[in-house]
């Protein structure tokens, strides 16, 4: 648990107006966190452990994409899954049946998954809100169709297996307690992260803000509404893509369940849990909501059905989701200290 | 002749289980402004919920309305659980689309720990088959087309003739008006609700009589009635009522012209190509605010 609580200051920038903490600070925040992040195989030696921290990586480079398009941008992106099993599938018949490289199917993959958002941006960008919500829901089970259509490639319900894993010189990618796949995917959080926080604080970054919040205003500025929500969604999907590449990688098959409500409903309630358009929290919430999860296997069938209880709790309570209820902490603290 | 009574009888049938589904969704949408993602569970439910009457004993005539009333309830908890609570916050619709789903998931699993992931089937509402235009049909199906209208109907008098439903369409329409001429806006919303979860449960039961039941068997239809609200618009109760046919009839004529594997990505393609041309929905006049 020692994660969250030295993430802790690099959360404390402002989410309405992305900017206001200074570049230094919130790359050393940053930089202890990934420290901290890179040292945790020294506690944590058994597969177990690990494959849970894999996943909390994987969960959180998906989460904290999400936020880019949902946070920052407004728009209601619920294929952002469909994205993400887009990557799983591209990395799977691009290594599988063209014969790909792994780590340039893997790259490929994030591309494809760019190209796909573009594809759904289209009929969305005159839409808003709710309409956006049920196009892009569309989409995803579109896309699964297809995938299910199409089993003489992709396995339809059977889904694939045996895809090839990624490989790093002559070492065994499984031995050592995935000691590699570790490493690699939090060198993908890593890299997600810094490409999020750089767009955000960009000028593209802020024009999508204001965009969100005074639309009006922002187009009147010239600002357009076309372009920047097309950047947006393709931003977030590249990454995504990957981390479904990674995914099919590390698991080394892939099925339709990565199209399915159950993974989307815990990955948005990553996104929501830890408070909209900060990045940070996604991250954080995929850490402790996937930590949960594992911890609760015992419960086995009542897992999820725990989970959607405190899913529906924190929102219940916490709006503003863990980041607004570390900052209330923090506030408090400040404010006794004074 | 044989292929459009097929058409004809396939678009009719598809079209009236997908009505009953939209126009559930899109009261809850008209009155409160959320949109509810455990529609599909609650359809489920309510078959649930029949299957385990019949299963006791109860005559298939008593156990259907019991448990589309029990789905009433189901629907208002629902309602002050996981909706009301919310209500006034900013990212209302995105927050609600969360607890429902959420709830649903809950519902889903309860349902597969309760009675088992084994597929259930609970008894036609009217048994045996007939030929119909030289097709083979069951008469449940028959008793479909001709309730569903009915039911319909019944919705839309209630709507627009008596003193409830006018209040609920007044809180459609202007919420805090509503609540100044002293209606009661909470109640109301549950209505909505427990409505909405009725008419879910009957589409359960609908379904559930001529298909096996698993506790996932309300994913689809739940995609299907949220592209019918996007054809139709989601601002009244008619348009999606007359897009749920539309679609019906649509999928039909796909699937008996280019087959069953390519419906889903034409019905697609049309849908992309309406929200291109008109947003709002074909049937929308104007539309409750387009956020």
């Amino acid at each position: 648990m020692s994660v969250i609580e030295t993430s802790a200051p690099t959360v404390s920038a402002p989410p309405r107006a992305p900017g206001r903490t200074p570049w230094m600070t919130e790359l050393a925040g940053a930089l202890v966190g990934l420290l901290v992040l890179a040292l945790l195989p020294l506690v944590v030696g058994d597969a177990y452990g690990r494959h849970v921290l894999i996943m909390v990586f994987i969960y959180a480079v998906v989460a904290s994409n999400w936020d880019l398009s949902l946070g920052y941008g407004g728009v209601f992106n619920f294929g952002h899954l469909a994205l993400f099993g887009i990557g799983v599938y591209a990395y799977s018949l691009l290594t599988k049946l063209a014969m790909f490289d792994p780590w340039v199917a893997l790259v490929a993959s994030g591309v494809i998954a760019v190209v796909a958002a573009v594809v759904v941006t289209i009929p969305i960008l005159r839409l808003k809100g709710i309409y956006i919500i049920l196009v892009t829901f569309g989409f995803a089970q579109l896309v699964m169709q297809v995938i299910l259509s199409q089993s003489d490639y992709t396995g339809g319900t059977q889904g694939i297996v045996r895809i090839p894993g990624l490989y790093w010189f002559d070492h065994n990618m499984v031995r050592d307690a995935k000691f590699a796949y570790f490493y690699i995917a939090l060198a993908m959080l890593a890299l997600s992260t810094l490409f999020l926080r750089v767009f955000v604080r960009s000028r593209t970054g802020k024009s999508v803000v204001a965009l969100r919040d005074n639309e009006e205003y922002a187009v009147s500025r010239g600002v357009s509404l076309v372009r920047q929500r097309m950047i947006t969604l393709a931003a977030s999907a590249f990454f995504t893509g990957i981390a479904g590449a990674f995914y099919a990688a590390y698991q080394r098959n892939a099925s339709v369940e990565v199209f399915g409500m159950s993974l989307a409903t815990i990955v948005l309630s990553m996104v929501l849990l830890g408070g909209t358009g900060t990045i940070y929290g996604a991250i954080i919430a995929s850490f402790v909501l996937t930590v949960f999860a594992e911890s609760m296997a015992d419960f086995g069938a009542w897992r999820p059905m725990i989970t959607a209880v405190l899913i529906i709790v924190v929102m219940l309570v916490y709006p503003g989701g863990i980041v607004g209820m570390l900052k209330a902490l923090w506030g408090l603290a400040t404010r006794r200290r004074a | 002749m044989n292929a459009l009574a097929d058409i004809l009888f396939g678009g009719l049938f598809q079209g009236s289980l997908y009505a009953m589904m939209a126009v559930g969704l899109a009261l809850v949408w008209t009155t409160i402004g959320v949109f509810n993602f455990s529609h599909g569970v609650l359809m489920m439910l309510g078959a649930y919920f029949a299957w385990q009457l019949v299963d006791w004993g109860l005559a298939p005539a008593l156990a259907f309305p019991i448990a589309v009333l029990l789905m009433a309830g189901v629907g208002w908890l629902l309602q002050a659980t996981v909706v009301r609570p919310l209500i006034g916050r900013a990212n209302l619709v995105l927050v609600v689309v969360i607890t429902t789903l959420a709830a649903g998931s809950l519902i889903e699993n309860g349902v597969l720990e309760l009675w088992g992931p084994r597929s259930k089937q609970i008894p036609p509402l009217v048994a045996g088959n007939a030929m119909l235009g030289g097709v083979g049909v069951s008469l449940h199906q028959i008793a479909i087309i001709v309730v569903t209208p009915i039911i319909l109907l019944a919705l839309w008098l209630f709507l627009n003739r008596t003193r409830l439903g006018l209040a609920l369409r007044a809180v459609a329409q202007n919420e805090d008006a509503a609540c100044l001429v002293g209606l009661n806006v909470t109640m109301l919303y549950g209505l909505a609700f427990a409505i909405a979860a009725s008419l879910a449960a009957l589409a359960g039961i609908f379904l559930g009589g001529y298909r096996f039941m698993t506790p996932v068997m309300g994913a689809d239809p739940l995609l299907k009635a949220l592209i019918v609200v996007v054809f139709g618009g989601i601002s009244s109760i008619s348009g999606p009522i007359f897009a749920a046919y539309l679609i019906g009839f649509f999928e039909a004529i796909c699937s008996y012209y280019f087959g069953l594997y390519w419906t889903p990505a034409l019905l697609f393609a049309a849908l992309i190509l309406t929200l291109m041309i008109k947003p709002e929905g074909i049937f929308a006049s104007r539309s409750r605010g387009l956020a």
